[in-house]
């Protein structure tokens, strides 16, 4: 145990010798890896960021189905029954009259709406529920359920008793969740790039270090050394790459949520991401994923390179 | 310790390197194997580092069976064997020490240990004060004899020596064969290749003659003639 330790030890100092005797190759190895890697987290940061912002503002947008005249309780219960079967329902809210005037009096001019009440009538607002979905692409499935024949003497049939929400709000929400599958597919295909790049770098550097130790790598396999011994400094000095590349990708994203993401935080569509990503435990499972993804493309390269040109199959 | 039983190598473009060679090596003897170039010592000693495999027959050394002995295993067995080269094979980059100690590095020696045991091999060898040099500031006999301190230190039952005056002019060279018999006298058995006619003559010791891949005598206290 003692002698496997001291022997880490040594691997581990002659990985980082080799990491500096070749600075160059070892600078350029880590800068492609740290383009790679925030693109990849980056690429994360967007796509939380738009799902949350999208969430968001979805949730002003609702279906609303207005009632006839007379309803009573228990075919409202009918229908909301129906209504909270569908998946795709997350709440559905009972707006009284009394509710639905207070909130067209948050909405107007206190004076045009007595005027209009006192023309129409206490009673003319009608009840209504206002049912949130989790999916904008299901608004009109779920307005459906209130146009079916079982509900058609308790929800009025005429074209704006039953509304799939703001049109022009739902618009723009849905150009922004088809950019952030167009985002998140280009992030895949760069972030997927950069790595592929990375690798080929890396088994580069790792191969122009081979090259540079034939004669010592020679003598180590004839006066004893392993397998596990040769490769321990190459695998070491990867690693460093990953390492680095994985605290410096970090440092990056993090320096943009704090500087861009603190002015965004007082909105309320930013507001969930800046704090998730500020979050202690978030900020830890980046760096550790950050630096664990490094080092996975730095073993994976540099392996491709030993199994290639270390030729320790042959002793 | 060593036994080569009517062992062949062929090699697909060269065609035969030995060819039915049988060799018997008692523990602590000193054997010089000589022949002309290409006669077949150098692959002789390749098969016993294991660098190569024998086309056919069987060689055991230190009990351990070739034939049976894992890929895993070779890294063990070259730790048993000292090997020293006629290119020296030093890191340049390495100091006297370093490149010594670079031996027991490998096995998990501890600093301790080190620095403790390859002085007194450097003693053994006559390079007691060179400690810090590089090989490039020593002579073609000193190089040697840091080559053949790496190969001791870990105090390997059997040392070959592969050609180790070729590059050596006669004194140094000289320089190099009493460290070999200084070796073998402490109980290592020693396996030398050379060509000079002169150290062969001078040392008295079993001669094993290759040619053409074939043993041609194998004498006690023998000489040799070119």
């Amino acid at each position: 145990m003692k002698r496997k330790l001291i022997t880490l030890r040594r691997l581990t100092i002659s990985g980082i010798q080799n990491f500096f005797r070749n600075s160059w190759l070892s600078v350029a190895a880590t800068a492609v890896m740290i383009v790679a890697l925030t693109i990849i987290l980056g690429a994360i940061l967007i796509n939380v960021t738009a799902r949350n912002a999208i969430k968001e503002l979805s949730k002003d947008i609702k279906v609303s189905i207005y009632f006839q005249d007379d309803v009573v309780q228990a075919q409202r219960d009918k229908l909301m029954v129906s209504l909270k079967a569908n998946k795709a329902v997350v709440d559905v809210e009972y707006i009284t009259r009394e509710k639905a005037q207070s909130r067209l009096k948050q909405n107007q001019d206190d004076g045009f709406v007595d005027q209009t009440l006192a023309l129409l009538g206490a009673e003319a607002l009608p009840e209504s529920f206002d049912v949130s979905v989790n999916d904008l692409s299901r608004l009109e499935e779920v307005g459906g359920i209130a146009k079916g024949a079982e509900f058609k003497n308790i929800v009025g049939q005429g074209e704006d008793d039953i509304t799939l929400g703001k049109t022009r709000s739902k618009d723009t929400i849905d150009r922004a969740a088809s950019a952030q599958k167009y985002i998140t597919l280009g992030s895949i295909i760069a972030a997927s790039i950069f790595a592929s790049v990375s690798v080929l770098i890396i088994f580069n550097t790792i191969r122009m270090a081979i090259f540079t130790r034939a004669e010592e790598i020679r003598i180590m396999k004839l006066i004893g050394a392993t397998p596990d011994y040769i490769r321990g400094p190459f695998i070491i000095e990867a690693c460093m790459y990953g390492v680095i590349a994985g605290l410096l990708s970090n440092a990056i994203i993090y320096t943009f949520v704090l500087s861009v993401g603190s002015k965004l935080s007082s909105q309320r569509e930013f507001a969930e991401t800046y704090a998730l990503f500020t979050s202690p435990n978030l900020v830890s499972a980046m760096i550790v994923g950050g630096v664990l993804a490094g080092i996975l493309i730095a073993i994976l390269s540099s392996t491709l390179a030993m199994e290639k040109y270390l030729r320790l199959k042959k002793w | 310790m060593i036994l080569f039983d009517r062992v062949t190598k062929n090699y697909p473009r060269r065609g035969s390197a030995i060819e039915n060679v049988s060799i018997h090596v008692e523990a602590k003897e000193f054997v010089i194997i000589v022949g002309p170039s290409g006669a077949g010592k150098s692959t002789i000693l390749k098969l016993l580092t294991r660098e190569e495999k024998p086309t056919s027959g069987k060689i055991i050394v230190g009990g351990v069976d070739y034939e049976h002995l894992k890929d895993r295993e070779i890294p063990m067995l070259r730790r048993k064997i000292g090997v020293v080269f006629q290119d020296f094979k030093l890191l340049p980059n390495k100091t006297v020490f370093e490149n010594v100690s670079f031996a027991l590095e490998i096995v998990g020696h501890s600093n301790r240990e080190i620095s403790h045991t390859v002085p007194r091999v450097l003693e053994i060898v006559g390079l007691s004060g060179k400690e810090h040099r590089y090989p490039l500031e020593l002579s073609g006999g000193e190089r040697q004899r840091v080559a053949i301190a790496r190969a001791i230190v870990r105090q390997p039952k059997i040392l070959i020596a592969d050609e180790p005056t070729g590059n050596l002019d006669p004194g140094h060279a000289w320089d190099v064969i009493r460290v070999l018999e200084k070796i073998n006298k402490y109980g290592t058995t020693v396996l030398l290749t050379t060509h000079n006619q002169d150290i062969v003559n001078r040392l008295k010791r079993r001669v094993i003659t290759i040619k053409d891949g074939q043993v041609v005598s194998d004498k006690a206290n023998s000489g040799y003639k070119k």
